[in-house]
């Protein structure tokens, strides 16, 4: 391990080499939209360019996750992972033309997540520019289906189907460089869907207004009385609803996530919430319905983990200091599967889920050397001890 | 009219796609091909394109030598951001700094011809928001793989960006379909088969661009057009398919402006052929009027017809290449 230590400063300025390879492939990779359920067109680029860069396989899994595989020199350690979301938020008619600075690139998922995408597929490059040769094979996922509705579906397939062990993993995000996650929250992702015409044979004295029912939901759901331990929350994160100012709204939508540390809680709160659902429901004769999108259960690794504690080692060797707060994402599919992996943030921005989302392009090679820096130590066993 | 220039003569990008081909023919021909970016104002686009050429076409594929911006007196960070990507980068004025100083796109491609080294030189426009390094290598890719092509030209689908994130599937080119292409018909009905004859993406030999003149402003790609259909015909200019240019949208008035500049070279150009004879001086002002709070106000733009010679005629350019002399 001291000796990945001792190299380190030196890759950053090594992967500088070749910024113009990895802006590149962040620009034609993040230009190319892909809204979840729709990825064809970006994994189709992501492939492009794993086989311009030379990795020895290339190929989809049966869920059309695409797959770069560079040849490890032992046949005898299992695979090492490095993964990333292919999917954005934005839909394909956005302008998805990037703006390419001195220092920074701008553009609509640009940090969520062309620039992991882009890195991911610049690695066979920076392997070979840092004459890294791994003992594992080096699996490059980008996986398909992740955000929102998507349910982490390309990353649950991907797992569900790989046939060997998984030494370990690297899930990658575009920011915030720093982040080191380790831990995923239990989570449920629900939506109230609340339609008035749905109840016509009902006489209404007055006619309900469905955005002021989900109102009433929402007045009950902050009432609850949540623990502090285990630590435990509700997140209101959308609302749709209505057709136009003058007209009472027929319909809406709530969107909301419980997360908690204990899966147990996660599952009585959800309880609690489809009472107050049903009993809303039921005073006012709407029809509303309480649908789950998503779950994830909570899994963690220790932090005195060797995986974590080299990671936090490797950070602070690059100057980077680790921020560890629970995250929902890929690697929560590793967790729960018993394979050790951390999620690293590539580099530092702005505007994160705007359409003028900006990332800074020199802390990005600092991000490069850490993930070299975490993968090269999967490699030399930290994950190997059970 | 003969319809074979437009089966023969004109390529879609993919028949290039084989970029190794490309390089390997270069070898084999010992040429060099330098890549120049006139550049005015152009902060927002110029890294890109630089990136994305240096990346595919220098770093994985050795087939530009050089990327090369010229620019025209930028006031933004264009000369700046160019150079932090390993441009070489110009200031039009610092060029052959003994002649007098214009200002235009036309100019900057001029004087590239001094300053770059290739025996093919590639043009492109810095505006272009979805640069691919397919741009460049479908119009390198007929001078290599023929013998008889001298210029190509590019041709696409023209989305422009309406508002500040969406895009429009079609539109542009009203100025090529409203003034030169009724212009070709008239006097060069062999010229409308190039689709997009005021495209600014080009590449061809030095041999050629040394030879023909260059108008300072807008009207240098038509002139371009009708000084080598004339000298060589039209057998040696090919037109590739790129598929989709994304620009930026222009106004009625400004397309009117490069309207103007454009009817005034073709003018002089078939002139000086003696396709016709102007019995009146053409003037150099444009006048346009802008409704200003209930007053019409006229807006005059003055272009003068500045147009510089063959450069194969400067002996600062002579002696640079050691040309024989061709007179």
């Amino acid at each position: 391990m001291e000796e990945i230590i001792k190299k380190l400063p030196s890759f950053v300025n090594a992967v500088k080499k070749i910024k113009e390879t990895i802006i590149t492939n962040i620009v034609f990779i993040g230009q190319t939209p892909s809204p979840t359920f729709q990825e064809q067109h970006r994994t189709q680029q992501l492939m492009e360019r794993l086989v311009e860069t030379g990795v020895d396989e290339c190929t989809t899994d049966g869920y059309q996750n695409p797959i770069g595989l560079i040849r490890g020199t032992s046949d005898k350690k299992p695979p090492i992972f490095a993964v990333t979301h292919l999917d954005t938020f934005f839909e394909k008619d956005i302008d998805h033309n990037f703006m390419v600075k001195k220092n920074s690139i701008t553009g609509p998922g640009i940090l969520d997540n062309a620039v992991g995408v882009g890195v991911l597929a610049s690695l066979p490059e920076v392997f070979r520019i840092l004459d890294i040769r791994f003992e594992s094979d080096i699996v490059l996922a980008g996986v398909i289906q992740s955000i929102g509705k998507g349910n982490l579906r390309g990353i649950r397939h991907l797992l569900k189907t790989w046939e060997t062990p998984v030494r370990g993993a690297v899930c990658i995000e575009g920011g915030e460089l720093g982040r080191l996650n380790y831990a995923t929250d239990g989570m449920k992702r629900c939506e109230i869907i609340c339609d008035i015409m749905k109840g016509r044979d009902v006489v209404h004295k007055f006619k309900p207004n469905a955005i002021l029912i989900l109102h009433q939901i929402i007045e009950q759901i902050l009432k609850m009385r949540l623990p502090q331990k285990p630590r435990s929350r509700v997140i209101i994160g959308k609302i749709s609803g209505g057709y136009k100012h003058g007209l009472i709204a027929c319909d809406a939508t709530l969107g909301f996530e419980i997360q908690s540390d204990s899966d147990r809680m996660v599952k009585t709160i959800f309880k609690d919430i489809n009472d107050i659902v049903d009993g809303i429901s039921h005073e006012t004769q709407v029809d509303l319905k309480l649908k789950t999108i998503s779950t994830l259960s909570s899994s963690r690794l220790r932090y005195n983990h060797p995986l974590v504690k080299n990671t936090v080692e490797i950070m602070k060797t690059l100057n980077l200091k680790p921020v560890s707060t629970p995250s929902e994402s890929e690697l929560s599919i590793f967790l729960s599967r018993k394979i050790p992996a951390v999620t690293l943030g590539v580099t530092k921005g702005e505007n994160y889920h705007l359409v003028n989302a900006k990332m800074e392009i020199d802390p990005m090679f600092t991000g490069i050397a850490q993930i070299v820096g975490v993968l090269m130590a999967i490699d030399k066993g930290v994950c190997d001890e059970r | 009219m003969s319809g074979n220039w437009l089966i023969k003569n004109t390529f879609h990008y993919s028949n290039f796609m084989n970029i190794g081909r490309l390089v390997e023919e270069k070898r084999k021909k010992n040429l060099s091909i330098s890549l120049c970016l006139p550049t005015l104002n152009e902060e927002k686009t110029i890294a890109k394109e630089i990136v994305i050429m240096k990346s595919e076409l220098m770093t994985h594929y050795p087939l530009l030598d050089e990327i090369v911006v010229i620019d025209s007196g930028s006031s933004d960070n264009t000369r700046e951001i160019a150079r932090s990507y390993g441009a070489d980068v110009y200031k039009a004025s610092e060029i052959l700094p003994d002649l007098e100083d214009f200002k235009g796109k036309g100019e900057n491609l001029w004087k590239a011809l001094y300053i770059t080294k290739g025996d093919i030189i590639v043009y492109l426009d810095a505006d272009i928001t979805n640069i691919h390094h397919r741009f460049a290598y479908s119009l390198i890719g007929p001078l290599l793989i023929t013998d008889h092509i001298k210029y190509t030209k590019a041709f696409y689908d023209r989305p422009i960006a309406i508002g500040k994130n969406k895009m429009r599937p079609t539109g542009g080119g009203r100025v090529t379909e409203l003034v030169i292409r009724p212009l070709f018909s008239l006097y060069f009905p062999e010229l409308t088969q190039i689709l997009q004859p005021l495209s600014g993406e080009y590449a061809g030999f030095r041999d050629i661009f040394e030879k023909i003149p260059f108008p300072i402003g807008y009207g240098v790609e038509t002139s371009m057009l009708l000084d080598i259909y004339e000298k060589w015909g039209l057998d040696v200019i090919a037109q590739v398919d790129l598929e989709k240019r994304v620009h930026r949208n222009q106004d009625t008035q400004s397309l009117g402006k490069m309207a103007f500049v454009i009817l005034k070279t073709f003018w002089d150009r078939v002139e000086k052929l003696g396709l016709i004879k102007i019995k009146k001086q053409m003037l150099d002002t444009m006048i346009q009027y802008n409704l200003v709070e209930n007053d019409y106000k006229s807006d005059i733009y003055t272009i003068k017809g500045l147009e510089r010679p063959p450069m194969i005629d400067v002996p600062a350019y002579h002696e640079k290449f050691k040309k024989a002399d061709h007179k």
